[in-house]
């Protein structure tokens, strides 16, 4: 799902189609034949369960109710409780800080990659587009367990090396007990994880920019850092509207990067960010119907985000 | 935009510095897992970046007692499985949406592109109860099941791409030689978006083989991990076996870097071949 760079289908409808030869050959129920196996996964798997986890979310589901079957509806208790719950006041910071923080980070530097790699000649540029698929490609699970690492308490490369610059004492730091360190480490990690995305969109956006247009500005005396933003920046618009969203619909539900880092897994209630704190309270705790309200509250804010994304699409271009 | 201008030393400079800032930042992690996979000293004390002595031991190890190699074959049972199942559901649903004109198509595609957003956190509750409720729990049929419906909204999405770049002639000249629609499948569409059918089986395959939510919530039985899932072993209480994390870590990335480097150039193509022809 990294890369639904969605593509026009530009004479699709505007060709008429051959009715009357087609019509012998393929009856009107086809396409619906072709296209029900795969509407039945998506309904069965996706769509079903999304509708299931906003009714668990009204009722009161325990592992009693697992093994029985009985439902017994709540109403809204489950979103009371979880709008009474000081871990609101630090798993909401969490997701949503965290994501805007991250957005930004992974969109300027990969913006700013995308940028380099323009300047560079064609080997330079073959060898930095390679690097950048290979932290693309590392999966999510790898990639932290490096981090986690390289941030080791006590003997991990950068705690130590932290001591030898005298910054902290190697013997009293647990960089991942503290909340503000522990997203910071994350942060890397996902940024690391996410430049790639956005470097090579905006590399694509960049060779449809007319060089001409640059070449006046450097004519008029403009830098480069001005040549960006009043040239560059707003013939590629859409291109940063695309990234941007997308950063942030992933930034948003990023879950195994939280999961697998020490305390992440619930035993360091600090630092839960809701998609944890859902999963922790559902299957770990077996309050399914407490989890449920979680995960209603990020999908709500995710579809939001979603609607902005697909009003931007349909700007640009039609179906 | 190389050669815009005259470029000063320092400009030139700052592009090296650049340059090598980003091959550091890109493939930092990756250089870091290899070489604790081959690090010798990986867990005597020292967290040295740079294996001093190289041995093949702790492959050794997570393959012997880490039973990495069951879970390496579950992992490849689990993706075989995705890549089947999805890649035919989604070349069906992607000629339907990019050949034919009917009612709700557009709602279809919109739904498609929706779904992709429903976070995982909110499925693996309703889908972990669910699986219980269908006896589903430990099979790895479950996991496959699962990931089926996650690469699904981009295969037919990116499929729809490559089966609108076939021109229409080609479908009408089968027609004209008494072709009914099953054998101008077959024999016309079917060979032509093949390239596009291993582009989109390629993604589905590291989708399944990097999961790692469900092969968590899904699987208890150890026998049955994936392997992405399975690393978690080799962390205990009181210490963790760095040296087995990397090499497993190792293991479990060298089949998605291949994978990913052959088809990311032929994906873009398709995708562009897609959009340029009707």
């Amino acid at each position: 799902m990294t890369q639904t760079i969605p593509t026009t289908e530009p004479a699709a409808g505007v060709r008429p189609p051959a009715a009357g030869r087609r019509l012998r050959h393929t009856p009107r129920w086809l396409p619906w034949a072709l296209v029900l196996p795969a509407l039945a996964v998506l309904g069965l798997l996706l769509i079903y369960p999304l509708g299931w986890v906003g009714v668990l979310s009204f009722q009161d589901f325990g592992l009693r109710e697992l093994v029985t079957g009985e439902r017994s509806w709540l109403g809204l208790d489950n979103f009371r409780d979880v709008f009474h719950d000081p871990l609101l006041r630090t798993a909401l910071p969490n997701t949503v800080v965290f994501a805007v923080v991250n957005v930004a980070l992974t969109v300027a530097a990969g913006t700013a990659v995308a940028l380099l790699i323009a300047q560079l000649g064609q080997v330079a540029r073959a060898i930095a587009v390679g690097a950048i698929m290979v932290a693309w490609a590392m999966p999510a699970v790898t990639v932290t367990y490096v981090w986690v690492f390289l941030f080791d308490a006590r003997d991990g490369f950068f705690v130590e090396l932290a001591g030898h610059l005298g910054l902290v004492d190697p013997d009293q730091t647990n960089w991942f007990t503290e909340r503000l360190a522990f997203y910071a480490i994350a942060t890397v990690n996902v940024v690391q994880h996410g430049f790639p995305f956005v470097a090579v969109t905006v590399l694509a956006g960049l060779s449809t920019v007319p060089r001409d247009t640059l070449e006046a500005a450097v004519l008029d005396g403009a830098g480069a850092w001005r040549r960006f933003w009043h040239v560059t920046f707003p013939l590629l618009r859409p291109v940063f509207a695309v990234v941007t969203i997308l950063s942030t619909i992933w930034d948003f539900k990023v879950f195994t990067q939280i999961y697998l880092m020490p305390g992440g897994n619930g035993t360091n209630r600090d630092v839960l960010n809701l998609g944890t704190w859902s999963y922790i309270t559902a299957i770990s705790q077996n309050r399914y119907g407490l989890g449920a309200a979680i995960a209603v509250l990020l999908t709500l804010m995710l579809l939001a985000i979603t609607a902005v994304y697909l009003r931007t699409l349909f700007r640009q271009e039609e179906l | 935009m190389s050669g815009l201008g005259p470029r000063s030393r320092s400009q030139r400079a700052a592009v090296g510095i650049g340059f090598v800032l980003v091959l550091v930042f890109s493939l930092g992690p990756a250089l870091v897992m290899l070489s604790t996979a081959f690090n010798a000293r990986a867990n005597a004390g020292s967290r040295s970046v740079v294996a001093s002595q190289l041995t093949l031991d702790n492959f050794r190890f997570v393959l012997d007692e880490g039973h990495f190699g069951t879970y390496l074959r579950n992992s490849l049972v689990v993706a075989l499985g995705t890549i089947v199942v999805s890649g035919a559901l989604a070349l069906l649903a992607a000629v339907a949406v990019s050949r034919f004109r009917f009612r709700f198509r557009t709602a279809i595609l919109v739904m498609v592109l929706v779904v992709q957003m429903v976070p995982v956190e909110a499925l693996v509750i309703p889908l972990f109860i669910e699986a219980k409720g269908l006896g589903l729990l430990n099979h790895l049929v479950g996991l496959v099941a699962v990931y089926v419906a996650f690469s699904l909204p981009f295969a037919i999405w990116t499929l729809r791409g490559f089966v609108a770049g076939i021109p229409r002639e080609l479908e009408e000249a089968a027609y004209v030689d008494g072709a009914s629609w099953p054998r101008m499948f077959w024999h016309v569409l079917f060979p032509l978006v093949a390239p596009g059918l291993i582009a989109t089986s390629v993604y589905s395959f590291i989708t399944a083989w990097n999961e790692f939510v469900f092969a968590i919530t899904f699987i208890n039985d150890d026998s049955k991990f994936t392997a992405a899932a399975g690393l978690r072993q080799f962390f205990t209480q009181y210490s963790t076996n760095w040296g087995a994390v990397m090499a497993g870590s190792t293991l479990l990335t060298v089949p998605v870097m291949v994978f990913f480097l052959l088809v990311q150039r032929r994906l873009g193509e398709g995708m562009v071949a897609g959009a340029v022809k009707g």
